[in-house]
Parts: structure tokens; C-alpha cells; sequence
């Protein structure tokens, strides 16, 4: 229920033993290493980037390869799929994903191939695309395009940017040179083209060329030594052809969708190999020996000893862990699901406590507060408990699941102690056989809180547990500091300002209960407030300096007072859940009772509840940790640490099935 | 004359001016939100939180106008007299005004935190966080009004 110890280690061993224990250790998964910037005196590091380099350019190519099947041969993936858990090898099997990585590069390195061809081809036949596209004017003409002239005539073929007719361009060109004589055809006439083949006495070509240049007249790019409707059958040919051939490529491709999970092992495989030569890299080494430094929690340091011990001759040494040590948090099932929204914010840093526990007990119960239906919690609880047996999801997701699974346990309890089942649905069942009108306050067995007739209660009520909150975190803080030995902090800076609000919580319920405790709550507040005054401007200089700073100390009051009515949400959103039920509940009941009617109502009812699970667990879940964090967790929590993260076998698609640990 | 009419007029406020809060709050964080899933459709989780938490002002004043017309006559209850239908003005105002304006607020603050969250997916819960801070204001006016809106049918006007 903390933070866990840790030992800080150092290995030293043989180098020839260097790549077997290596791997007994990302195996083992015990020991988080400490990256040093610079080698000891004495010692060099070995450099790994070429190797490196290698891994993470063949975890490319498998991620490239991947990316195409996945494109052409999507995996047929249920929507639920991302619960399921990472499949689980044996240790063994390793050893046959590694004597495999070279054939499954091989057919990463094919799939890659084919799909640049695929590419080329998709290029190629764009060309053709543009190609036909360009040739399509000169379809009317049956000549090749590169015609030569004959022993006396000139041919010259071309096209105009303008539009011309029969006439227009004969006299344009009379226009340009009256002495040429020549003759033409139109073969394609629009607003910004024309196109045509013009015939003129070879003794005349100059001149003509020059007049029908000064008319923008230009020959065509590519001429060929084919009629333009021969070419564009030839093109098509060549199109069906590359078709042809995209379609084999394909066939191909799909040859290796069997590789896929081998592709995917061989990824991690690549992960594993580069991670334990950025190790390498950074370990510190002599021509015989090499010395690793790292992190170990106290629990597993004797195992990690046995390890090593048994895997090389190797020295192994623990002492106790200085500040920079990373943090692991351990607790038991209730809160362990809780630590996720703890390292969400930050993991705790060296001098902060695991505030998991408190927090995990206070995000259930505000959670179960504000979303407070017994029908939605028992959903969640089902749903959570079903997706946990049948997916059998990884720890990361089962605790997930389970956050959510307890959440649902408190919320049944809110539902039932505000009279929400699905809002008011039996009340609403009971009217509708029956046709008597009856409130959830008649209907169930035990006294209920409405949360509208009896707002202002709850609203007292949520402030009153706001305050238990606030003062469960001060009471963390006083902790701390008593911890630290810092007296003066733990008892003026935070005792005093607990015993105020003590106070004044005295004097409210005294309001209520009675007169004495009015009296009682205002003698510790203002004996608060007196002790405030006289320690707050304890560091300040002089005697006024220290009653000025006691006096503004006070103006904190400001502070909690806003802490506590940011409590007031757990009211508004408890309430928001039940009237929206409420609202919907209402709306199927509108088309009466005939077959119709009950069709519509049970639509109505599962798209309307469905609507408001979704808006309000996202709105409990969203405030309840905005609960935990500025008002909690401002009281005591700094955060700033490290994460403990070991040197492992990350893996994405497997997980080995091993005995030392989950 | 009964009050029937301020009471309507009330229920309208409530839920039409909180309502145009949200909407604009949403609409920006989900411009935003999309601009960022263009890039990477992985984060539609994240972005869809981010993008709904300004959508509550507009639920609170739903629930006031709903908790009105139940209590006026219209979904049961019985008619308001002058007085009260004018307080049922007056009570709906607060959520209105102050949802109204909280959401647009919101909305900016939901565009900021979508956009440090697109940067680096850690700053989530930070960006989240961020963004509820301005959710109390909406939350203590509609508290308000809550409080007073039910409170009204038991007043002798």
C-alpha cells in the first residue's frame, strides 16, 4: 500500500556471460536501468549504433509490410478487439521467432518490392492516362503522326490555341502571306484547340511555316510513327496489360498474409534486440568485465541476486536507493486499479507518499455519487466483469476495467440511497400496469434522498464529504511533515488550519443540532485563527512583519471556501443523471400502451439511456478525478518522480507466458 | 391571470441560453478536435472527452427547464400564480446567463487543451483538468437556480 523500496544494484560480471545475462534480465523483467551519461574513470562503452540502426531499419521494413496487408487484407477485428489481451507464448518460443527473423525479412523485403512495383505501375499508368487523353483530337486524323513530306509536297501537322473553321483560318492565313498556296483538313475543332494537317507545295514550306507560326501554330509533342488511333490501341493494350500485372502483384501480396503474425513477432523480436543494445551501449566496460547500474525494488533483490548468481559469475551488490530512484507503487486489489489516475497526474516523487489508497476510496465513492443509478452501476459492473472473463485482457486494460467494474459498485449504492433505478423506470413500469401513481419514495422498502425534493441536504451532504476529503489530504500533508521532521510546518502551517475547519464544521452542524456546539466550534476556530495570527509570519522580520504575514495568512480561508464548494458537483451531477433518466423514462411512456406504443417504448428507453450513460460516466469520471487533483491533491501531492520502468521485453504482440511474474 | 406564460418564458431561457453556450463551446472544440484527428485518428478517445466537457452547461440548463415545467403545470404540478411564473423568470436567469457565457469560455479553454494535447498526448489529463476549471462557474449557477426553482411552488405568492 505504497511505494515500494528500492535497492539500487550493481552487477559486475565477465564480459563473454555479457549477452546471456542481458537476456536473463529483460526476461526476468526485475531491474530498471540507470542510464549513465559518461563512463567511470577507466572504463569505455561499446558503441551500438550500427547494430541499432539495423534492428530498428528491420522493425521498419516489418511495419512498412504490415501497413500494406493490413491496407489490401484488413484483419477481420471485432469491435471490441482492443480489450483483448496480447496472445501468450512460452519462453521457448523465442528461440523460433529469432531462427525466423531472416526468412520474415526476406518476405517483408518481397511485400515491400511488390508493392513499389505496384506503385511504378499506378505511375505508368497515369502516363498512358494522359497519353490517350492527349491523342483523343487527333483520332479523325489517318496518317501517322510524323508524316514526311512527299517529293513536292510539305505536310505539316499541328494544332492552333483558338478556335477556327473552314474559313475563318483560311483567312487568317490569307491574312498572314496572300502568296501561299496550300490545302487543309480540320480534324478537331473547340473553343481553346484546333487541330489540323495542312498541305502546301514544298517550295512554299518556308513561308507557310512562318505564317502559321505568327498564328501560334505548333507541332505536337511525341509525334509517332503511328496513326494516333493505332497508338491508342496500342496504349489500351499496354493499360489491360499493367492491369494484368497489378492484379498478380496482388495475388502475390496476398501469398503472404500467412506471414502476418510472424511479421508482427518478428517486430517485437527486432524491439527486444534493439532495446538490449541501447543497454549495451550504455554499460560501462573493461577489456575483461562489464558493470551495470540500476534500480531494484528491495522484494525482488533477492531473486534478482539468485538470478544472476546462477546465470554468470557475477557479482551482484545492493544499496540503499538515493533520491533519483524511480517509484513503484504496489497496492493491493481495491486501489491498485487506481494507480493509473495517480500516474496520469504524475508518479509520486521522492518525498511524497503513495497517495493511491486515499485516492482510489474517494474517485469510487464521488464516481458512484454523481453517476448514482442502480441500473447503470449494475451495467458497469456486468460489462466490466463480462469483457474481464472473456477477453482476458492485459493488466494495463483489466485494471482499467476494474477501476470502472468498482466505480459501478458505489454507484448501485448512490442509486439505491437517491431512489434511481434506470431514473424512475419502476415507478414508471408500476404506473403503467397498475395506472396508479406512485413515487420511487413509496416504492422501495427503505428511505430514499430525493435528489430534487431534498437538494439542499445533499448539497450539505456533498460539502460535508468535500470537507472529509480536504482534510484527509491536509491530513496526508501533516504526515509528510511530520515525517520530515518538520514540526512547525506539519502542526501551525497545516494542524491549524484542520482544526478550523474542524471548527467551523462544528459550529455549522450546530446550527442544526444545537446551541452548544455553536459555542464549541467557535471557540476552536477562533482558537485557530489566534494560533494562525500568531505563527504564520513566523519567518517573517520584526514584530510587525510576523503579524502582518500572520494577519494575510488568514486570507486563505478564501481558498478553502471555493475548495469546499467545488464539492457542490457532486450534487448538480448526481442530480443531472437522474432527471435526464427521468426525462427519457417520460418520453417513452408518450405513445400509450398499444404494440406500437411498447415497440416505441422500449427504443426509446435503450437510445435515451444509452445517451445518458455515455454523457454522465463521461462527466462523473471527468470531475471525480478533477476532485482528486486540484483539491486533494493540492493540499499534499507534489508528484515530479519517476516511473520504475525494467528493462523488459516490450512487446506489442505476445506476451510470455512466465513464471516469476504476471 | 395566472403566471404560465413567465413560466414557459422561463423554461425557454434556462434551456435555450445555456443551450447556445455549449453549442458554440462544442462546435469550436470540435473544429479543433477534427483539425487534429485529420492528422491522427488514434486520438478520437481523448479528443472526443475534450471536445464534450463544454456540453454540460447546456444539460444543466436542460434539467431547469425540465424541473419548470414539471413543477408549472405543464408535465404536472399545478399552474404558477403571476409571482411565481415571474420568479420562475428570475430563477432561470442565472443558469442562462451564466451557462451561456461559461460555455463560451469553455470552449476556448477546450480549443487550448485540444490543441496541448495533439502536441503530447501526456498533457491529457492535464488539458482536462484545465478545461473543468471554468465548469464551476456553470456548475454554482445552476446550483442556484436548481435550488431556487424548486423551492418556488412552496412560496405563497
Amino acid at each position: 500500500m505504497a511505494k515500494m523500496k528500492m535497492k539500487s544494484v550493481r552487477i559486475i560480471a565477465l564480459k563473454k556471460d555479457r549477452k546471456r545475462l542481458l537476456e536473463h534480465l529483460q526476461d526476468s523483467e526485475l531491474v530498471h536501468i540507470r542510464q549513465m551519461d559518461e563512463a567511470e574513470g577507466g572504463f569505455e562503452r561499446t558503441d551500438t549504433t550500427a547494430q541499432i540502426r539495423q534492428f530498428e531499419k528491420n522493425k521498419m521494413l516489418t511495419e512498412q509490410a504490415l501497413k500494406i496487408l493490413d491496407k489490401d487484407f484488413p484483419e477481420k477485428k471485432g469491435l471490441l478487439s482492443s480489450f483483448r489481451g496480447r496472445r501468450e507464448i512460452e519462453a521457448d518460443d523465442i528461440g523460433k521467432i529469432a531462427a525466423s527473423s531472416v526468412k520474415v525479412i526476406g518476405v517483408c523485403t518481397k511485400i515491400c518490392d511488390l508493392e513499389k512495383q505496384r506503385a511504378d505501375i499506378a505511375a505508368e499508368r497515369v502516363r498512358i492516362k494522359t497519353q490517350t487523353a492527349q491523342l483523343e483530337p487527333w483520332k479523325d486524323l489517318d496518317i501517322p503522326m510524323n508524316t514526311a513530306d512527299t517529293a513536292s509536297t510539305a505536310v505539316l501537322i499541328g494544332s492552333f490555341p483558338r478556335m477556327y473553321d473552314e474559313v475563318s483560318l483560311s483567312e487568317a492565313l490569307a491574312k498572314e502571306n496572300t502568296e501561299i498556296v496550300f490545302e487543309y483538313e480540320i480534324l478537331f475543332s473547340s473553343s481553346n484547340l484546333t487541330c489540323v494537317v495542312l498541305y502546301t507545295p514544298k517550295r512554299q514550306k518556308q513561308q507557310t511555316e512562318n505564317a502559321l507560326r505568327s498564328l501560334g501554330f505548333t507541332r505536337p509533342l511525341n509525334p509517332t510513327s503511328r496513326t494516333p488511333m493505332e497508338k491508342v490501341r496500342r496504349l489500351k493494350q499496354k493499360d489491360e496489360e499493367l492491369i494484368e500485372k497489378t492484379e498478380k502483384i496482388q495475388k502475390s501480396i496476398e501469398k503472404y498474409v500467412k506471414y502476418r503474425n510472424m511479421i508482427r513477432d518478428t517486430q517485437d523480436y527486432f524491439q527486444f534486440r534493439a532495446e538490449k543494445y541501447k543497454v549495451i551501449s550504455t554499460l560501462d566496460q573493461t577489456k575483461h568485465i562489464f558493470v551495470l547500474y540500476g534500480y531494484v525494488p528491495e522484494e525482488d533483490s533477492q531473486t534478482l541476486a539468485a538470478l544472476c548468481e546462477k546465470t554468470a559469475d557475477c557479482i551482484v551488490e545492493f544499496e540503499d536507493a538515493d533520491e533519483n530512484a524511480p517509484v513503484k507503487l504496489k497496492n493491493n486489489k481495491f486501489t491498485e486499479p487506481a494507480e493509473s489516475i495517480v500516474t496520469m497526474y504524475s508518479p509520486p516523487s521522492h518525498e511524497d507518499i503513495d497517495p493511491t489508497p486515499m485516492l482510489a476510496f474517494f474517485f469510487y465513492f464521488f464516481f458512484g455519487m454523481m453517476f448514482s443509478d442502480a441500473g447503470y452501476g449494475l451495467l458497469m459492473i456486468i460489462a466490466t466483469t463480462v469483457a474481464i472473463k472473456v477477453f482476458k485482457p492485459d493488466k494495463k486494460m483489466r485494471n482499467n476495467l476494474k477501476l470502472f467494474q468498482y466505480c459501478g459498485i458505489f454507484t448501485v449504492f448512490w442509486g439505491l440511497v437517491f431512489g434511481s433505478i434506470f431514473g424512475d423506470a419502476p415507478a414508471v413500469i408500476y404506473k403503467l400496469v397498475t395506472g396508479n401513481e406512485i413515487t420511487m419514495q413509496q416504492l422501495l422498502p427503505w428511505p430514499i434522498l430525493d435528489t430534487q425534493k431534498d437538494a439542499l441536504t445533499i448539497m450539505i451532504m456533498s460539502i460535508g464529504l468535500g470537507l472529509v476529503h480536504i482534510l484527509v489530504g491536509m491530513g496526508c500533508k501533516f504526515y509528510i511533515c511530520l515525517k520530515q521532521k518538520e514540526y512547525a510546518k506539519a502542526f501551525f502551517d497545516t494542524g491549524l488550519w484542520m482544526t478550523m475547519l474542524i471548527g467551523f464544521a462544528v459550529l455549522a452542524a450546530g446550527m442544526a443540532a444545537g446551541q452548544i456546539l455553536v459555542y464549541i466550534g467557535e471557540g476552536i476556530a477562533i482558537a485557530s485563527a489566534v494560533g494562525l495570527l500568531l505563527t504564520q509570519g513566523r519567518e517573517k522580520k520584526g514584530i510587525f512583519g510576523k503579524l502582518v504575514g500572520g494577519v494575510a495568512s488568514l486570507y486563505d480561508i478564501t481558498s478553502y471556501i471555493s475548495d469546499l464548494l467545488s464539492y457542490s458537483r457532486l450534487l448538480a451531477l448526481g442530480l443531472t443523471t437522474g432527471v435526464m433518466a427521468q426525462v427519457f423514462n417520460m418520453l417513452s411512456t408518450l405513445m400509450g400502451t398499444n404494440v406500437f406504443g411498447i415497440i416505441f417504448m422500449i427504443v426509446i428507453f435503450i437510445i435515451g439511456h444509452a445517451i445518458t450513460i455515455g454523457l454522465n460516466a463521461l462527466g462523473s469520471y471527468v470531475h471525480t478525478m478533477r476532485l482528486q487533483y486540484v483539491e486533494m491533491f493540492s493540499k499534499f501531492y507534489e508528484g515530479g518522480g519517476k516511473a520504475f520502468e525494467p528493462f523488459a521485453l516490450n512487446s506489442k504482440n505476445f506476451k510470455i507466458n512466465n513464471k516469476h511474474h504476471e | 391571470m395566472n403566471g404560465m406564460l413567465f413560466a414557459i418564458l422561463a423554461a425557454t431561457i434556462a434551456t435555450v441560453f445555456a443551450g447556445i453556450g455549449s453549442a458554440k463551446g462544442v462546435g469550436s472544440a470540435a473544429q479543433t478536435s477534427m483539425g487534429v484527428l485529420s492528422e491522427d485518428s488514434s486520438m478520437f478517445g481523448k479528443m472526443l472527452v475534450l471536445t464534450l466537457l463544454p456540453g454540460t452547461q447546456g444539460l444543466y440548463g436542460f434539467i431547469v427547464g425540465f424541473l419548470i415545467m414539471i413543477n408549472c403545470g405543464i408535465l404536472g404540478g399545478n399552474a404558477p400564480t403571476l409571482m411565481q411564473g415571474l420568479s420562475y423568470l428570475a430563477a432561470s436567469l442565472a443558469i442562462g446567463i451564466g451557462g451561456m457565457i461559461s460555455g463560451f469560455a469553455q470552449g476556448k479553454a477546450a480549443v487550448a487543451g485540444i490543441s496541448m494535447c495533439a502536441k503530447d498526448e501526456k498533457n491529457f489529463s492535464k488539458a482536462m483538468v484545465s478545461i473543468t476549471l471554468v465548469e464551476i462557474y456553470a456548475l454554482l449557477a445552476f446550483i442556484v437556480s436548481l435550488l431556487m426553482v424548486i423551492s418556488i411552488p412552496g412560496i405563497e405568492m
